[in-house]
């Protein structure tokens, strides 16, 4: 018979165990920019820590609720644009034009939720694609509001006070943490909803909705409850991201593609867990940006500036990273479909019916 | 009074060619139940060989279906064998995740081969019209129709009237029960993966000469294909007809008198619509 | 004894099919009673119909005098009405425990006091032992523990069982016959679709027939056993 340690019955050493391993892999990070101050790498960092936002926002509707949402650009892209126009017509700087953005994509997000969730299974995902589109279509039509396909140039970010202190926004460095911190952020809420009353609700309408209804379940406000958490987290990822990068624009923030790669992060990872969009960004980030700009890769001092990888790569590969994340989509639907963690629990499940057994086999000899 | 009835007829013409895709979807869909994301892009892999066809061997993009919709029908009874057929049973989200991933291999391998650039296809009368009462008619456009209607023709008398065919619409009925009179469920999967495949690849070849050939051409058409199969009811081949005629003209006469930037817009809130008040479409059996 | 539930003149069309056509009965609290019929009588829908399932087209359902026909799913249970599946629907991906603890959350917020509530209705099905095992895989007769244990642990007053037996051995039927007289003598009401008549016959204090949708007779077992329209309908002989 199967068995999986649940947070119920797992001793209470291995979560304590796991918050240690946390913490001290966040105070790597952390202290990681005062070894390496290459901006190329802190860049990499912020992309990162984003995707891991990404993955684990999406992962509290479709990982955990099982909806699964191809249309999550939607709250990016509304988080984006809240905070690029406030900051560039409005003169408000991000760090209150945020929580507009935040709330503006939660407001969406309970209309969109309000419509699509009567819906089931792929007429769900169908639905979701659609609202989004309808959205970006209307960015790129609705010029005098959006400045349409032209999109939004970021002039410069204000520098934030707090105390004495002045952090500019002007260098990766600032970013750099303030990516960390959102990212700790993120894992520490999908760690708070799984081990809560709402982790059991979504993961009982996953599982089976009609069930879940007749156990006192209200599946309206729980989907929408989280919807609302994951659209809150993309936006407010959107909002960094605009930010950073200082450049939006209808496609790129609201187009299929980056709805399909929220998706990802966490399929590959391993959906419904709070590793898999961790493991699931580190797999996806450094690989399309190897692809993306391999020039990259000796910039970092690992590569030689004549490699013929380098080259290789730059000829044949460049913005190849579409065609990987779909060859890794076929491969982990196809053979790992509960992701990198999936298949390192049924390995470990594995090595643990091994080891098992041959206690008994040995146990038998020796009686 | 002309510009409406314009109107209607060009949406007419391309609603045809939309018809074929719808078909080839919904073909798709009542066989295997699956939800495939990756139809548009067998489209335009469609688009893509009969550009090759027709820059390397000058053969006419219309003439040369003969050719590419063959290949795309093996290319689709590959795609099922290896790929699909092992998620038949899996959640259908999954499903989903899985023609998506299949989609973008294949949008962005053709980018690679072929890059980004927009490519067109010229034939002679790619520009051309007929003047009928004061209505200007699409050459190409007409031509698509005319062979569409052909095929669309021949393939109802394949479904009707053949034993394969017959075999296709009981599977597609009832799976189960289509077995248990001993039809071969499995090759019917891979016939009917294959079909959608060459209808889906020759509404391509249909609409060369007047659309621009690009890798990512193929999403919009994904889009539409579902909105057009929603509509006509999944797994309803005369319902994807009619949705195709429907949505094509619905669109024609949005960008006329709405305006043609939001045509798709308008094509898209009618679909939240459908999905929302009438899922079965109007031919279909509800099985949302 | 109090009326529980109470259902007048309950139809139910699906289309131009009347799977429950004008279903009348009251129940009291705390008795058990049997609800039988051949396949297709309607059982099943008269549950979907009283839980909020879907809702009745015509008649009413009264729960402690509270009428739910129009009420969701939900808010029947935390009225204090549930039901099981016929067809087993238990969270695969979840642990035994956690199936449990899912139910127990209709009642309270904590974790704690959930999992403790979901452990007591476990030992009361004599699954604990299982808690930590995954709901996917177990056997059929577990299952169906398992889905009784979850809708206990709501803490309800009146329990709809659906073939509950469907599927067991002797000896697992037992068990559940067993496990349904223990709930009547700690109060609770419970109405049972069976097909196994010896059972019905052992724990019902009244039986319900239901024959196409139309309720054909009600009564106590012995009466039922000795209805010949019943036996011509559904039983086929005289039941001892």
């Amino acid at each position: 018979m199967p068995r999986r340690p649940s947070p119920s019955v797992a001793p209470r050493g291995s979560a304590a165990l796991g918050l240690v391993a946390f913490l001290a892999v966040v105070a790597a990070f952390a202290v990681f920019p005062q070894f390496v101050r290459k901006p190329y790498v802190l860049h990499m960092g912020v992309v990162l820590f984003l995707a891991i936002v990404q993955g684990q926002a999406w992962n509290v509707i479709g990982g955990y609720a099982g909806q699964y949402s191809v249309g999550h650009a939607a709250y990016f892209g509304i988080g984006a644009y809240t905070t690029t126009m406030l900051l560039e017509l409005n003169k408000i700087p991000p760090w209150w034009g945020i929580w507009a953005a935040i709330a503006a994509a939660v407001l969406v997000s309970i209309v969109i939720g309000s419509i699509t969730f009567r819906l089931r299974g792929p007429y769900f995902v169908l639905a979701s694609i659609s609202v989004t589109e309808i959205i970006r279509l209307a960015a790129l039509y609705f010029k005098g509001f959006t400045r349409g396909a032209e999109g939004f140039l970021l002039s410069e970010i204000p520098a934030l006070k707090i105390g004495g202190a002045e952090i500019e926004f002007y260098t990766k460095r600032p970013f750099y943490f303030a990516a960390l911190a959102l990212a700790v952020i993120t894992v520490g809420v999908n760690w708070l909803v799984e081990h809560s009353k709402l982790g059991y609700y979504f993961q009982a309408i996953r599982e089976d909705q009609d069930a879940a209804h007749s156990l006192g379940i209200n599946l309206a406000f729980y989907k929408n409850v989280a919807l609302a958490i994951s659209a809150a987290f993309t936006a407010w990822a959107g909002g960094f991201y605009a930010m950073f990068v200082k450049f939006i624009d209808p496609n790129t923030v609201f187009g299929l593609d980056v709805s399909v790669q929220f998706v990802l992060i966490c399929i590959i990872g391993g959906i419904g867990t709070i590793l898999g969009p961790v493991i699931g960004a580190m797999v996806l980030v450094p690989l399309s940006e190897v692809l993306r700009n391999p020039k990259g890769l000796v910039q970092l001092g690992l590569l030689s500036s004549d490699s013929r990888f380098v080259q290789f790569v730059e000829e044949h590969l460049s913005n190849a990273h579409m065609l990987v994340y779909g060859i890794l989509v076929v491969i982990v639907i196809l053979f790992a479909p509960d992701g990198v963690v999936g298949l390192i629990r049924s390995g470990v499940a594995r090595l643990r019916r091994r080891a098992s057994a041959r206690e008994r086999a040995q146990a038998a000899t020796t009686t | 009074m002309n510009v409406f009835v314009q109107s209607v007829i060009s949406g007419i013409l391309v609603g045809g060619v939309y018809a074929l895709i719808g078909i080839g979807l919904t073909i798709i869909f009542g066989v295997m139940r699956v939800i495939n994301f990756a139809h548009g892009d067998l489209l335009m892999l469609g688009m893509y060989a009969t550009w090759l066809v027709f820059t390397k061997l000058g053969i006419d993009p219309f003439v040369s279906i003969v050719i590419t919709a063959p290949l795309l029908f093996l290319f689709g009874a590959f795609l099922q064998r290896v790929f699909i057929n092992r998620v038949l049973n899996a959640l259908p989200q999954n499903q989903i995740l899985l023609t998506i991933g299949l989609g973008l291999v294949m949008s962005n391998s053709v980018m690679l081969a072929f890059t980004s650039d927009y490519r067109i296809l010229t034939t002679s009368y790619s520009s051309s019209s007929f003047h009928v009462g004061g209505i200007s008619v699409s050459q190409p456009l007409l031509y698509a129709f005319l062979i569409t209607a052909a095929i669309t023709a021949a393939l109802y008398w394949f479904l009707m009237s053949t034993d394969t065919g017959q075999a296709i619409r009981a599977t597609a009925q009832d799976r189960d029960a289509a077995q248990l009179m001993g039809i071969n469920v499995r090759a019917m999967s891979v016939l009917a993966f294959g079909l959608g495949s060459a209808l889906a690849a020759t509404a391509g070849a249909l609409i060369s000469p007047t659309y621009y050939i690009f890798p990512q051409v193929g999403s919009t058409f994904t889009l539409k294909a579902f909105v057009i199969v929603v509509l006509g009811g999944m797994g309803s081949v005369v319902g994807a007809t009619l949705g195709g005629l429907i949505i094509g003209v619905t669109e024609s006469l949005a960008a006329v008198y709405i305006a043609t930037g939001l045509k798709e817009l308008v094509v898209f809130v009618l679909f939240l619509a459908l999905l929302l008040f009438k899922p079965a479409g109007l031919l279909g059996k509800t099985r949302a | 004894m109090a009326t529980i539930l109470d259902i007048q003149h309950v139809s139910k069309f699906f289309g131009g099919l009347a799977a429950n056509s004008d279903v009348s009965f009251s129940m009291e609290q705390g008795m058990i009673m049997g609800l039988i019929g051949p396949n297709g009588a309607g059982k099943t829908t008269l549950f979907n119909c009283i839980t909020g399932y879907y809702p009745p087209s015509k008649g009413e359902v009264l729960f402690k005098g509270v009428k739910t026909n129009g009420m969701q799913p939900d808010q029947v249970c935390r009225l204090g009405m549930v039901r099981t599946w016929q067809k087993v629907r238990p969270l695969a991906k979840l642990t035994v425990l956690d199936n449990v603890v899912v139910g127990a959350l209709a009642r309270t917020a904590s974790l704690k006091v959930a999992r403790d509530i979901a452990h007591e209705q476990l030992r009361i099905v004599r699954m604990d032992g299982k808690a930590g095992f995954l709901a996917g895989g177990l056997p059929i007769g577990e299952r169906k523990k398992l889905e009784v244990a979850r809708v206990l642990a709501t803490q309800p007053e009146l329990v709809l069982l659906d073939e509950v037996m469907g599927g067991l051995n002797p000896a697992e039927s037992e068990e559940i016959i067993q496990l349904i007289l223990e709930l009547k003598k700690r109060g609770l009401t419970q109405m049972v679709i069976e097909h196994d008549m010896k059972a019905i016959m052992r724990i019902s204090d009244r039986i319900v027939v239901l024959n196409s949708g139309e309720k054909l007779a009600e009564g106590g077992p012995r009466e039922i056993a000795d209805n010949p329209e019943v036996i011509s309908a559904y039983l086929g002989e005289r039941v001892e």
